[in-house]
């Protein structure tokens, strides 16, 4: 077993004897004996303590001075003293020097009534002031980005954002400036402080220095309640509780500490993003088209023109399922498809087919990760995945091994990645490469096959595949590999997922405790959808599906030839998300029957919904979603529904029941415990109340047992194709910005990306093409609009576009069969 | 008995600064010695044996210090504290300008002895003329293969580097020194970890100071026998002592330690101007609590400074004679202090604005002797309770001050208060002075209690920053 085992220490605090984990620190330990040590500046999530506050020293049997007890870690033995004379008048002291220049605003401050300051004020201060002197001003409050305000005054220098931002997010924006009393945080030459994290400084913060331009002056805290769920805007799954005011709004997300699955942070994404919940453009009633124009109708008339659609299409009709749905919602709607239409055609990914042996493989207990195990893990390999914009938490979790943990990072991709700079070893290949870049690796490691050969394949080469390669195996122990599911996209997918596992095998992952894969989907719940069905070759539970249906890249060939009539747009927009626009416009046009869910509108509904369901927002449904881990967590209702809305999954029972003549009259939990743990075998007996709030890995239970057993396939594998000797290669990337976030939720709107065109110096000096320059990438005669830009760290021969924009979006020039060759011009 | 100086021997030979004269009287010699002959333990030894205690105010054995350092093959530093900032202190400034190499081949033996092939001398900002005269020093010694790889074929590699700090008091404090040399913000570092196990870049680091340094090629080329022969049992050697303030002859004078105080102020520095008496005096720069004068009959060594309650510190000696007045002096010391808190302590940072804004009040007059009381009380809440010793550099001699000349303190509130015509809301300043101090706050404008707890409201004059 690679994680240390927990050995418990004996002191005695305040005369009674207490066991607390060796290695913890006092304040921490004291709380096992029920002690309360006030602290400000320490959070063990933050990494070392910085002892700067001072609040928490203690009184230790042996040592003269005073101690503080965020940075002693109890032994064996110790004596430790928290309430004698002289640790009372330390802590006096302590709060009335940070009263000295704090404004005592409380009645207008935002974090009055939950506000650390206060509550140590008089839990543990003298109650009186005798400061009279004029206190320090500053100017405020000033934004400290678009997303926090920072009022200096009330500011305490406790040190916790500008750790964080130097030590967790490593953003190294924030700093201290100027000295003694005129200290303050802020960045330099006092410019926006904006980052994928930033708002956890809010959080942060004992006092009410930093507050959030959304949630300022909103609420007080009795006049809000806390609701636990999960965030479904990625697939990092953040445990959250929504702060819910009047039981009809979200006002604020804050991170519901969850080991296991976040560490407790948040990203900017999921912590303001809940403002699209209350957005005044969201869809409440059910729409149909009515003269052209989609109109509000009344529930009955929508489902029976659903009905109607569905019902003339039957077993022609497609459905594409949108990352965020739930579990519940996913498995509803293949077994509407599948089991009342006799479709097998349902698709939740978009980029063609998965092999099915390899999806129960790589689901296999012994071959998966934990998130946590990255914190016990000698390597972490990330492959194919940039982590700050596809699943942002696992980013911070690997910066922190890496920081604290000696943890050994190697990067391969063929997009620069933000985690470079933390990486041992990089290997960069072309843009759809990714199976000879991992071929490659596999063969330096395990000392067969022709590196040299596989590397060129790769756009790479020996020396720097065997750097890479090296530098993953230098340290002992077990190696935990995040991998992108775009990696497993395209005609080649299967044999990049065949090259991912021989390289899994040689770095040992079938062998070590502690060593696992851990794929990041495209989608949010991607991981769940594909285990309740949500593929066309895999029915609930990966089991394989008698009949081949189609994947959403061949829908809409299937659609222009006639073969499909009907589609149902389950919170998927294939307009924005998925690989040729051209195709899906054209389909989408000749489609004789749309029928959406979607919580605002979208460009594939608007002009080509028949009919559109509303759609609940994560905020207001209940079900479960699967964390890539194979976490089930729980989402949970916060607030009641706007307009119309009704659950989705009531929607799609009733569809069912009207499709199929059968009643079926059950709710959340019984379509969940009943239907969906009866159906998938690796989740049987699983309950909403087993999964409880912290989640349960379904490997961790005996069901896992019930996976249909698959080996790892031999090392064998095929020939990758060569590149193409000339052109520019097209990559695109993903954003954490692109979606609905930015455009629906009013602070976030300034984050929306615009398309640009990344690309080496050397191609862009070559085209005659400037930073900022506004180009054209072009493929076949289609072109998209982007302002180039210049990466020193990536390769010539390759240029990267954003994927889903809401303007010139990349998937215009995709076609889901590997990069393309395109041209870049100055436009 | 000292017979003739030690260190400050050949301080006025014209052109000492260069490393040919530098060797013509004697130097590099113990570098020699201690580099061809003699092993690393036995270095340690002679400087433990020596009973050299650091010269920059700690007095930590300095032979000690350098036995800490684990053993092994790893990265491990030499920072030569040249950030001589303590007001009234200039001895290394001496060293460094006059006798640079001096320092150089202390260095060299004292990173031998720690098993530490990269040193730095990390220098105050403002000792511009010092540092270019150490960087010829340097080039000079790397010229002659004194630094760099396979010193004088020892097989010994000590790469040495002058960085210059960039004006800050706290970076004299060893791990902000540090932090400082890595180049972060210049702050104190927690302790433990100590610097003799992960200093600079988290190597095991020694730190010594310049005069510290100095002693050692002396040291190890007589022996240890030799350098205790003057001084008392536990302050071993001759000490450069800087005496300023109000005496006839300041400068730096180079005494036995152990030596009687009234014979550096009065016999070394001719005591102060014509009918003037000493007042008060720092045994040991700035923040060092002050002495009065009849403890100048007292022995200048670490143990009498430490038992008559200051302590030697640096060695600077600062004398205050009876035309200054004490609130100058304690304004002075406590302005210098909260200049150069670095802001990452609370009681540091507020603890020293509070006391300078205090104390800018009572030399208005806009006080009462309970203000007096408070920050007493102030400077008692900030000794001890620091992440560094700068609170405790600021707090120990204002206590002191407080403590000592009270009466006086008090006298110059009242007359400043007559003299601006001061309405103290219509108290007598004696019905304030009590004991008793949980009454209510005379210049307080409005208080209320709210569930037991006083919120005090508080005029805000300053215009906004």
């Amino acid at each position: 077993m690679s994680r240390p085992e927990e050995k418990f220490v004996t002191f005695e605090i305040d005369g009674r004897e207490v066991s607390a984990p060796e290695g913890s620190m006092l304040v921490d330990g004291a709380k096992y004996g029920d002690v309360e040590i006030p602290v400000f500046c320490y959070e063990p999530k933050l990494g070392a303590p910085v002892g700067a506050c001072r609040m928490c020293l203690v009184e230790i049997e042996g040592i003269p001075k005073l101690q503080t007890a965020c940075s002693t870690a109890v032994k064996d033995g110790m004596v430790v003293v928290t309430g004698s004379d002289r640790v009372k008048q330390a802590q006096n002291a302590i709060v009335e020097f940070l009263l000295v220049n704090h404004p005592l605003d409380c009645p207008v401050c935002d974090k009055g009534g939950e506000c650390p300051l206060q509550d140590i004020t008089f839990g543990w201060g003298s109650g009186r002031s005798r400061f009279i002197e004029p206190k320090r001003h500053f100017r405020k409050p000033l934004e400290l980005s678009p997303l926090v305000a920072i009022d200096r005054e009330r500011c305490i220098l406790c040190y916790r954002c500008v750790r964080f931002s130097q030590e967790v997010s490593e953003d190294f924006q924030l700093v201290f400036l100027e000295r003694a009393d005129h200290t303050y945080v802020g960045t330099h030459d006092g410019r926006p402080y904006v980052g994928p994290f930033s708002g956890n400084i809010v959080e942060l913060c004992p006092v009410g220095a930093l507050t959030s331009t959304a949630y300022r002056f909103r609420a007080r805290p009795w006049d809000i309640e806390n609701a636990g769920s999960v965030c479904t805007l990625c697939p990092s799954q953040c445990n959250v509780q929504f702060t819910v005011r009047d039981d009809t709004k979200v006002l604020r997300v804050m991170a519901r500490d969850n080991e296991e699955v976040d560490d407790g942070w948040l990203c900017d994404k999921g912590r303001f993003g809940y403002q699209i919940v209350n957005a005044p453009e969201r869809i409440t009633q059910p729409l149909v088209r009515d003269g052209g124009e989609l109109r509000p109708v009344s529930w009955e008339r929508a489902i029976g023109e659903a009905y109607k659609g569905l019902d003339k299409a039957a077993e022609g009709t497609a459905a594409l399922v949108g990352g965020e749905a739930t579990n519940e919602e996913g498995y509803l709607v293949q077994f509407l498809l599948r089991e009342v239409l006799g479709s097998p055609h349902v698709d939740s990914r978009t980029g063609g087919r998965l092999d099915p042996e390899q999806a129960r493989t790589l689901a296999r207990p012994d071959l998966s990760a934990r998130v946590s195990d990255i914190d016990f893990a000698a390597n972490v390999l990330v492959v194919d995945t940039e982590l700050v914009d596809e699943a942002p938490i696992l980013d911070l979790r690997v910066r922190k091994g890496a920081r604290r943990k000696n943890l050994n990072v190697v990067v391969a991709t063929s997009r620069p990645s933000t985690l470079d700079p933390n990486a041992a070893g990089t290997l960069r290949f072309a843009p759809g490469a990714g199976e000879a870049a991992l071929a490659a690796l596999a063969a330096a490691i395990s000392n067969q096959g022709d590196v040299a050969d596989l590397a060129r394949r790769a756009g790479s080469d020996a020396n720097t595949v065997r750097a890479a390669a090296e530098a993953l195996t230098a340290t002992k122990g077990p190696t935990v590999i995040l991998w992108g599911e775009r990696l497993s996209r395209g005609p080649r997918g299967r044999q990049a997922v065949a090259a991912l596992l021989a390289l899994a095998r040689a770095v040992g992952i079938e062998s070590d405790d502690g060593a696992g894969m851990i794929e990041v989907p495209a989608g949010s719940n991607g991981r769940g959808l594909r285990e309740v069905g949500c593929v066309p070759n895999l029915k609930p539970g990966l089991v394989d599906s008698d009949e081949r249906g189609l994947s959403a890249a061949e829908v809409p060939r299937a659609l222009a030839e006639g073969g499909i009539s009907a589609l149902l747009l389950f919170q998927a927009d294939p307009l924005r998300t998925h690989p040729d626009r051209k195709a899906w416009e054209d389909a989408l046009d000749r489609a004789n029957f749309v029928v959406g869910f979607s919580d605002f509108m979208t460009e594939s509904l608007l002009e080509q919904a028949n009919v559109v369901f509303p759609a609940e927002s994560y905020a207001e449904k209940d079900g479960t979603v699967t964390h890539p881990d194979g976490r089930l967590q729980r989402v949970r209702q916060a607030i009641g529904r706007p307009g119309e809305v009704r659950p989705q999954i009531d929607v799609l029972l009733e569809l069912i029941s009207e499709l199929s003549g059968a009643r079926l009259d059950v709710s959340g939990h019984v379509v969940f415990e009943q239907l969906l743990a009866g159906t998938v075998p690796f989740y049987r007996g699983l309950t909403y109340e087993e999964i409880g709030g912290r989640g349960v890995r379904w490997q961790d239970r005996d069901g896992a047992a019930n996976l249909q057993q698959s080996p790892l396939p031999s090392t064998e594998l095929e020939t990758p194709p060569g590149l193409p000797t000339e052109g520019l290669r097209l990559g695109t990337a993903p954003s954490l910005w692109a979606g609905r976030t930015t455009e629906h939720a009013p602070v976030l709107r300034f984050l929306a990306p615009f398309q640009r065109a990344e690309m080496s110096a050397a191609d862009a000096n070559r085209l005659g093409v400037a930073p900022g320059d506004e180009v054209e990438v072009a493929v076949n005669g289609t072109s998209v609009k982007a302002l180039a830009a210049l990466r020193a760290e990536l390769p010539p021969g390759s240029v990267f576009l954003i994927e889903g924009t809401s303007k010139d979006n990349a998937n215009a020039l995709t076609n889901g069969g590997g990069a393309p060759t395109v041209e870049v011009r100055k436009s | 008995m000292l017979t003739e100086l030690r260190m400050l021997k050949n301080i006025n030979v014209p052109g000492l600064a260069g490393i040919d004269v530098y060797e013509r009287v004697g130097g590099y010699r113990a570098m020699r010695k201690a580099l061809l002959d003699m092993q690393d333990d036995a270095i340690l030894h002679e400087l433990e044996d020596s009973g050299l205690r650091g010269r920059g105010g700690a007095g930590f054995s300095m032979g000690k210090k350098a036995s800490f350092i684990p053993k092994g093959a790893m990265d491990k530093y030499l920072c030569c504290n040249a950030d001589e900032s303590e007001p009234g202190t200039f001895k290394d400034r001496l060293l460094m300008q006059k006798n640079p190499h001096l320092l150089i081949e202390g260095i060299i033996i004292a990173a031998k002895a720690a098993g530490a092939n990269k040193a730095f001398i990390y220098i105050r900002g403002e000792y511009e003329l010092q540092a270019s005269i150490l960087e010829k020093a340097v080039d000079e010694a790397y010229a002659k293969g004194y630094l760099g790889e396979n010193v004088i074929d020892s097989g010994c590699d000590v790469d040495l580097v002058v960085h210059r700090g960039a004006g800050a008091y706290i970076c004299g404090e060893e791990s902000a020194l540090l932090d400082s040399l890595e180049g972060k913000r210049g702050n104190p570092r927690l302790k433990p970890p100590f610097p003799a196990n992960q200093g600079l870049y988290q190597g095991p680091t020694l730190i010594n100071n310049v005069e510290t340094l100095c002693n050692v090629p002396d040291i190890i080329w007589r022996g240890a026998e030799w350098f205790k022969e003057v001084g008392t049992e536990k302050s071993t050697g001759t000490k450069l002592v800087s005496v300023s303030g109000n005496v006839r002859r300041p400068g730096n004078y180079e005494i036995e330690l152990g030596m009687t105080s009234a014979d550096i102020v009065y016999g070394l520095a001719g005591g102060p101007p014509e009918g003037r008496s000493v007042k008060c005096w720092f045994p040991g720069g700035s923040s060092a609590p002050v002495l009065l004068e009849e403890d100048l009959e007292l022995p200048y060594d670490f143990e009498s400074m430490a038992q008559a309650g200051s302590m030697l510190g640096s060695g600077a000696i600062i004398v205050i004679d009876d035309s200054v007045p004490i609130m100058e002096v304690a304004l002075s010391v406590a302005r210098f202090y909260r200049h150069e808190s670095c802001g990452k302590c609370t009681p540091c940072r507020e603890g020293t604005n509070w006391t300078v804004k205090m104390l800018e009040r009572m030399d208005r007059g806009d006080a009462t002797p309970m203000d007096l009381e408070i920050a007493a009380q102030v400077q008692s809440n900030i000794i001890g309770n620091c992440l560094c010793v700068l609170g405790d550099a600021m707090a120990m001699p204002i206590g002191s001050l407080i403590e000592k000349f009270r009466p006086e303190f008090e006298r110059h509130m009242e007359e400043a208060r007559r003299r601006n015509g001061i309405d103290l809301n219509g108290l007598e300043p004696a019905t304030l002075a009590s004991d008793d101090h949980s009454g209510p706050m005379p210049t307080i404008l409005e208080s209320r209690a709210t569930a037991g707890h006083v919120i005090a409201v508080t005029p805000d004059s300053e215009p906004i920053a």
